[in-house]
C-alpha cells in the first residue's frame, strides 16, 4: 500500500508532467453515445474542475477512471504511464480514490472499521484496529477531516459520512480522489470545510477531481476545470483565466440558449463572495389570504418514529414557499403529509379553508393538492403504461376523463397531444412507454400531470434533481407560472441556491421542526446553513 | 387543440402503430415457436418411450375437429380453463396472485348444488340464475377470506389460497359423502340438482349455453380492463403500486376488489361444471384446472384479449390427451408435458430476444 509520505516524496522526485492524462474515452450504451472522446488532463497539486449538465457524461467519465465502466475506446495515463484498469480494485492499486454521491458504508460499524474494510490488515488473520485507528485520526487531523474514528457510522450526519468516505480513500494511498457532487447536502458551512480539506490534500501533492453542475462551487475551489456537456469535452480552462459568465456559455453551448437558462447556472452565484444575503427585496404579494394552512403537524416515519415535531406554517396566494435542510430531517414525510398520501398523527392540514386530515388521498386531489414527489420512479410514473395514462393518473374519475364507468381514451390522447406539446416532451406520442422517457422528460411528464389538476396548492420535491440544464430551467419557469397563477407553492430542495433563488419565504426545517424562517431580502446562505445544521437560531 | 397539428404530431402516430406491428409479428413467432419446440422435444420423448410420434400427435390434434361431439367436448372443457385463467390473470393485474382457483371453483360449485338440491322443485326461471348467483357469491366470499388476511393483517396471499385449497376439498367431502350423499355413486357424489336448475342445451350434439356465459365473461372482461376506471386503476397498481397511491388510488382496495372478482369467475366455473356438466356436486371435479389456468395465464402473458384463445389450445389438448392415450398407446399425461414445455420455450424466448436485441445494438 502507498501511503500519503511516500505519494508526496513521488510527487516530489516525480516528473514534471501531469498527473494524469484521459485520452480520447469513448462509452456507449447501446445505441447512446455517454461519452465521445473524451480528453480530460489533470496536473499535480490541482483540484480540478469537472463542470457540466446533468447528463454531460462527468459522472460516466470518472466511472471509467475508476474502472466501473469498461470503455469503448480511449487511454489512461497515470503518472507518465499508461495503465488498464479494468475494476475498482486496479484502480485503487493505482492510487485512484472516488467518492460517490451514495455512500457505501456498513452503518453498524465504526468509522474505522468502515475505512478498513476491504484492505488488508497487518495484523491479518486478527483484527487489530489500534494502528489503523491511529492512521485514520492522523490523516483526519493533517486534513481538516475531523471525525471520531470511533464513532458507529449510523450515528454521523452526512457530512461527516462524506469525511469518512474521502478518509477511505486516502487510506488507501489515493493520488487522484474524484469527488462526486460532494457539496449535495451539506451546509454552506461544511462546504466551506470540505473546500478547505481539498485544498489541504493537493498541498501535500496529491490532485482532485470534483465534479459538479454548480459554476459557484467551481470559482471557489477549483485550479483549472474541464467542461462538459452531451458527452464531449467543450473545454479546459484556467480558473484564473475565466468568468462565470464564459463559463456559463461554454456549459449550455448555444449562445441563444443561455439567455433563457442563465438563471439556473448563474443562480446562488451572488453568494460567491460569501458574506453578502442573496436574493433581492422581497416581492409584494399585497395582501392576500393564504390558501394554505398547516397546524401542528405530527406525521410518524416508516419506522412509527415521529419524523415532524408540531409543524406550521401558512402558504398565501401565489407565494412561493422553500423548505431548506439536510436529507433526512423528516422532508419526505412532511411533503408526503401535506400531499395527503401519508396518514397525518396529529394536527391539520387546511386548504382554501377546507380541512383535510383524515380524508383519502383522492379528496386531497380534488381540493387542488398535487404533488411532484422526489423519487419519480418509484413515486411518480407508471413505468410500463404510456404517457397518456400516465397522465390520466390521479384524475381517472375526474370529469375530465370520463364517460360513465368508462376512462374516456380519446379525450386522454387529445390532452397527451397537448400536453407533449406545450411541455416539449421528447417522445415519439401519446402512446410512447413512460420508461423509455429521460429523467427531464418523465419530469416534465409529471409536471404536466401537476398542472392539469389546476393546483391550488403545488407541493414540489427537488423537482429539478438529476435534471439537464434546460429541463431544470423549465422547472422554474414553471414554478413561477404556478404562482403567477395564485397556485400555494411548497418547494422543498436540498439545493439552497435553488430555494433563495425561487423562494419569497424559507423555513429551515431540522429533526422534523421548523427552526427557522427567512423571507426574501434576508437570505444569508451561512445563516440558513447554521439553521440546517440545527444550530441555535441567532436572530 | 384547435390549430392543425405541427409536424411532430402528424408524423408520430405512425411510427408507434408500426412499432406495434412489428412486436405484434414477434410475439406471434416466437408463439408458434414455443409451440413447434415443445411438440418437437416431447415427439422425441414419446419416441424414445417405443412409441409414434406422428400417431400421437394425430390423435391430440384432431380429435377436437373430427367430430361434432369431440369440438363440442372441447368448447366446454375450456369454459372452466378460461374462467380459472381470468381468476389468475385479474388479480396478477393488481401484483396479487391468486392461486385459490380450485378451491373457490370447488366452494362454488358448492353452493351451486346445495341450492339446487334444497329447492329442486323450483322453477326454472327461478332456480337457474340462483344456482349461478350463489355459485358467483361464494367463489367471491371464499376469496374475500385471503383477501380480507392480506388487508388487514398482511397474511400472504399465495399462502392463504393455497392453504384454502385444501379447507374446500373437506367441505366437498363433507357434503358429497355426508349431506346430500347419493350412496349408489360409489364415490363421494351428491344427489343431482332440480332439473330447475340445469343449464339449458343448444344444439346437436347438444352444448351447454354456460359455453356463451363464459365468452360473455371473456369480453367482459377485455372491456373492463381497458376501458373502464376500476381496470385502470387495477392496472395501475399492478404497474407501480406506490405512484398509484400517491395519486390517489387505494391500493387497498384494489388488491381486495381484484381476489374477489378472480374467486367470483372461478365460483361462476363450478356453478357451471354443476348445472352445466355434472348436474350434481362430485368430489374430483375439479380436475387440474388450478394449474392448467395458471399455466394459460402466464403463456397468455396476463393479456385478457389472448386469454381465451390459448385456453382454447389448452383445452385441444386436454380433449385429445385420452384419445391419444386409446389410439397410440401414449400415456396422457404427457400433453401435460407439451404445455410446460411451450411455456418453458415461451419463456426462453423472452431471454434470447432480449439477448439478441441488446447485442444488435
Amino acid at each position: 500500500m502507498t501511503s500519503v509520505d511516500e505519494t508526496r516524496h513521488e510527487a516530489r522526485e516525480g516528473a514534471s508532467g501531469p498527473l494524469l492524462t484521459m485520452e480520447g474515452i469513448r462509452k456507449t450504451f447501446g445505441s447512446v453515445v455517454a461519452l465521445d472522446g473524451v480528453d480530460l488532463t489533470v496536473g499535480r497539486s490541482e483540484v480540478h474542475g469537472l463542470l457540466g449538465g446533468n447528463g454531460a457524461g462527468k459522472t460516466t467519465l470518472m466511472n471509467v477512471l475508476y474502472g466501473l465502466y469498461r470503455p469503448d475506446g480511449g487511454s489512461v495515463v497515470l503518472d507518465g504511464s499508461p495503465v488498464e484498469i479494468r475494476d475498482p480494485r486496479d484502480a485503487i492499486s493505482h492510487g485512484i480514490g472516488m467518492v460517490h454521491q451514495n455512500f457505501l458504508q456498513v452503518d453498524t460499524y465504526t468509522v474505522t472499521e468502515n475505512v478498513v474494510l476491504g484492505t488488508s490488515l497487518p495484523s491479518w488473520p486478527t483484527v487489530d484496529l489500534k494502528e489503523p485507528a491511529a492512521r485514520i485520526a492522523e490523516l483526519s487531523e493533517r486534513f481538516g477531516l475531523t471525525v471520531d474514528p470511533g464513532a458507529r457510522v449510523a450515528n454521523l450526519s452526512v457530512g461527516l459520512r462524506q469525511r469518512v468516505e474521502i478518509l477511505k480513500a486516502l487510506y488507501r494511498g489515493a493520488k487522484v480522489l474524484v469527488l462526486d457532487e460532494p457539496t449535495t447536502n451539506l451546509t454552506p458551512q461544511e462546504v466551506d470545510s470540505l473546500f478547505g480539506s481539498l485544498r489541504a490534500i493537493v498541498d501535500e501533492g496529491m490532485s482532485v477531481v470534483f465534479i459538479t453542475h454548480k459554476i459557484r462551487e467551481t470559482m471557489a475551489v477549483c485550479d483549472a476545470l474541464t467542461v462538459m456537456r452531451d458527452g464531449t469535452r467543450v473545454g479546459t480552462v484556467r480558473r484564473a483565466d475565466t468568468s462565470a459568465a464564459e463559463l456559463a456559455t461554454l456549459m449550455v453551448g448555444d449562445d441563444a440558449a443561455v439567455g433563457r437558462v442563465t438563471e439556473v447556472v448563474t443562480a446562488g452565484m451572488g453568494a460567491a463572495a460569501g458574506t453578502a444575503a442573496t436574493g433581492e427585496t422581497a416581492r409584494d404579494l399585497g395582501d392576500v389570504p393564504a390558501r394554505v394552512a398547516v397546524r401542528d403537524l405530527v406525521v410518524l416515519g416508516d419506522h412509527g418514529v415521529p419524523a415532524t415535531h408540531d409543524v406550521s406554517f401558512e402558504v398565501r396566494r401565489g407565494e412561493i414557499v422553500g423548505i431548506a435542510g439536510v436529507a433526512g430531517n423528516g422532508q419526505v414525510e412532511l411533503a408526503e403529509a401535506v400531499a395527503g398520501v401519508r396518514t397525518l398523527e396529529g394536527g391539520s392540514v387546511d386548504v382554501d379553508g377546507q380541512p383535510l386530515a383524515g380524508r383519502p388521498t383522492a379528496v386531497w386531489l380534488e381540493s387542488g393538492v398535487a404533488y411532484v414527489p422526489e423519487d419519480r420512479h418509484r413515486d411518480g410514473i407508471l413505468p410500463s403504461a404510456s404517457i397518456m395514462e400516465n397522465l390520466v393518473l390521479g384524475a381517472q374519475r375526474s370529469v375530465r376523463f370520463r364517460k360513465g364507468p368508462f376512462v374516456d381514451w380519446s379525450a386522454a390522447r387529445r390532452h397527451a397531444e397537448e400536453a407533449i406539446r406545450t411541455y416539449s416532451v421528447k417522445a415519439s406520442g401519446p402512446s410512447a412507454p413512460a420508461a423509455a422517457l429521460s429523467g427531464g422528460n418523465m419530469q416534465r411528464v409529471i409536471l404536466a400531470r401537476a398542472f392539469s389538476h389546476r393546483p391550488g396548492f403545488l407541493i414540489l420535491h427537488n423537482p429539478t434533481r438529476g435534471l439537464d440544464i434546460p429541463s431544470t430551467q423549465f422547472v422554474y419557469d414553471r414554478v413561477r407560472e404556478a404562482a403567477a397563477e395564485h397556485s400555494a407553492v411548497l418547494l422543498m430542495s436540498e439545493d439552497l441556491d435553488e430555494l433563495t433563488h425561487l423562494c419569497d419565504r424559507v423555513l429551515v426545517l431540522y429533526s422534523g421542526r421548523v427552526v427557522g424562517e427567512r423571507t426574501r431580502g434576508h437570505y444569508d446562505q451561512y445563516e440558513l446553513g447554521h439553521l440546517m445544521a440545527g444550530l441555535e437560531d441567532t436572530a | 387543440m384547435t390549430t392543425t397539428a405541427t409536424p411532430p404530431t402528424t408524423t408520430t402516430p405512425v411510427k408507434p402503430a408500426a412499432r406495434r406491428g412489428a412486436g405484434l409479428t414477434r410475439s406471434v413467432l416466437s408463439y408458434a415457436l414455443a409451440v413447434l419446440l415443445a411438440f418437437v422435444v416431447s415427439g422425441i420423448v414419446i419416441a424414445a418411450l417405443g412409441h409414434s410420434p406422428v400417431e400421437a400427435f394425430r390423435a391430440i390434434l384432431t380429435t377436437s375437429f373430427k367430430s361434432s361431439f369431440g369440438f363440442i367436448e372441447t368448447v366446454q372443457k375450456w369454459v372452466p380453463l378460461v374462467l380459472l385463467t381470468l381468476a389468475f390473470t385479474i388479480p396478477l393485474a393488481a401484483g396479487k396472485y391468486n392461486i385459490g382457483g380450485e378451491g373457490q371453483l370447488l366452494v362454488g360449485a358448492t353452493a351451486a348444488a346445495a341450492v339446487g338440491i334444497t329447492m329442486k322443485d323450483a322453477p326454472m326461471v327461478v332456480l337457474l340464475p340462483l344456482v349461478l348467483l350463489v355459485g358467483v357469491l361464494a367463489g367471491g366470499v371464499y376469496a374475500w377470506i385471503a383477501a380480507w388476511l392480506m388487508d388487514r393483517f398482511g397474511v400472504n396471499e399465495i399462502l392463504s389460497t393455497v392453504l384454502l385449497n385444501f379447507v374446500s376439498f373437506g367441505i366437498v367431502d363433507y357434503v358429497a359423502s355426508e349431506v346430500w350423499s347419493d350412496p349408489a355413486a360409489g364415490h363421494p357424489t351428491t344427489v343431482p340438482i332440480g332439473d330447475g336448475g340445469l343449464l339449458p342445451l343448444v344444439g346437436t350434439p347438444p352444448m351447454h349455453t354456460g359455453v356463451l356465459l363464459a365468452l360473455l365473461v371473456s369480453a367482459a372482461t377485455v372491456v373492463v380492463m381497458r376501458r373502464t376506471v376500476p381496470g385502470y386503476e387495477l392496472r395501475a397498481v399492478g404497474t407501480n403500486p406506490r405512484a398509484a397511491q400517491v395519486h390517489g388510488v387505494r391500493i387497498g382496495r384494489v388488491a381486495v376488489g381484484s381476489l374477489v372478482v378472480g374467486g367470483a369467475l372461478a365460483g361462476f366455473a363450478g356453478a357451471i361444471e354443476v348445472a352445466g356438466v355434472h348436474g350434481k356436486l362430485i368430489e374430483g371435479m375439479q380436475s387440474n384446472y388450478l394449474l392448467l389456468g395458471i399455466i394459460i395465464g402466464l403463456i397468455a402473458r396476463g393479456n385478457a384479449l389472448a386469454v381465451p384463445f390459448v385456453a382454447f389450445g389448452i383445452a385441444v389438448l386436454e380433449v385429445g390427451a385420452s384419445a391419444m392415450q386409446r389410439t397410440a398407446d401414449v400415456p396422457s399425461e404427457m400433453v401435460l408435458i407439451v404445455e410446460a414445455l411451450t411455456l418453458l420455450f415461451l419463456l426462453f424466448s423472452d431471454v434470447v430476444g432480449a439477448r439478441l436485441r441488446r447485442s444488435s445494438r
